[in-house]
């Protein structure tokens, strides 16, 4: 078995492509048309092409369980997954500077440093540093 | 503060209350991540972190979940791997990243990603020309 694919649940997926490339940094990978305006749309890193793919789901809009899921990991500031940074400090000011709302600025865990924002399709992500 | 942060400092308190431990650690990894090149073994890397090998060792363990060498070997991969992407050939790629013998660097390659270098830098020049 491999790891290929993660996925994100997102609430509108232009407005997650959007965010997710234009602010975040990632590439648009595969984008097929799945009917009813749905699509396998999948996003990756620029420095690794060929890593992991975070497919961005719109499985809040079709299942009540996963609205809910979303909503309550939300609520409690639960990130629903996380990126790593090779500098947490400078990644938060570039995301700061383009209007991303932090509900955790960088903060020392042990030997890592984490820090968490508003993905703005429903989750909270958090980048984190090891140190 | 939400649920989430109150975790963080709950979990922070009970993990991670060892200031000195941390830092030793902590400069051990980095040391590490700056002499990838260079011999590096756990004599050298106990004095720098002001600790006993053994200590160190499981120090280590604790708090990034592999022994120095683990890491070592795993960041020299990841670092082999950008070598040959890059051209290197296989005997410049094993010297830059420390290793000291190309056969035992190849086997050890093959072992953790199931291809040789050769045949890695292959595929890698493959996909970048496809």
């Amino acid at each position: 078995m491999k790891v290929k694919v993660i996925s994100v649940p997102v609430q509108d997926q232009e407005k997650a492509l959007q965010f997710y490339t234009t602010e975040l940094g990632f590439v648009k990978k595969i984008d097929v048309p799945l009917g009813e305006g749905n699509r396998w749309l999948t996003v990756v890193s620029k420095e690794e092409p060929d890593g992991p793919e975070i497919l961005l789901e719109p499985s809040p809009n079709h299942l009540e369980e996963a609205k809910v899921y979303q909503k309550a990991l939300f609520d409690k500031g639960i990130p629903y997954t996380q990126f790593n940074v090779d500098d947490i400090q400078q990644e938060y000011e570039r995301l700061v500077s383009k209007g991303i709302e932090f509900s955790i600025k960088p903060t020392e865990m042990g030997t890592v440093k984490i820090a968490v924002f508003n993905d703005t399709c429903g989750n909270n992500i958090q980048i984190i540093e090891i140190l | 503060m939400t649920y989430y942060q109150q975790e963080i400092e709950r979990i922070r308190k009970i993990c991670y209350s060892q200031e000195r431990q941390l830092d030793a650690v902590i400069k051990t990894r980095n040391y590490i991540n700056n002499n990838l090149d260079k011999e590096v073994n756990l004599i050298l890397l106990s004095n720098i972190a002001l600790a006993s090998k053994f200590h160190l060792l499981r120090l280590f363990k604790k708090y990034y979940g592999q022994t120095p060498k683990q890491y070592l070997t795993e960041k020299r991969i990841e670092k082999s791997k950008e070598h040959l992407k890059n051209g290197l050939t296989v005997t410049e790629t094993c010297f830059s990243v420390g290793f000291e013998c190309p056969s035992s660097f190849s086997t050890l390659f093959k072992s953790k990603l199931g291809l040789s270098p050769a045949e890695f830098q292959k595929r890698a020049i493959l996909t970048k020309s496809v």
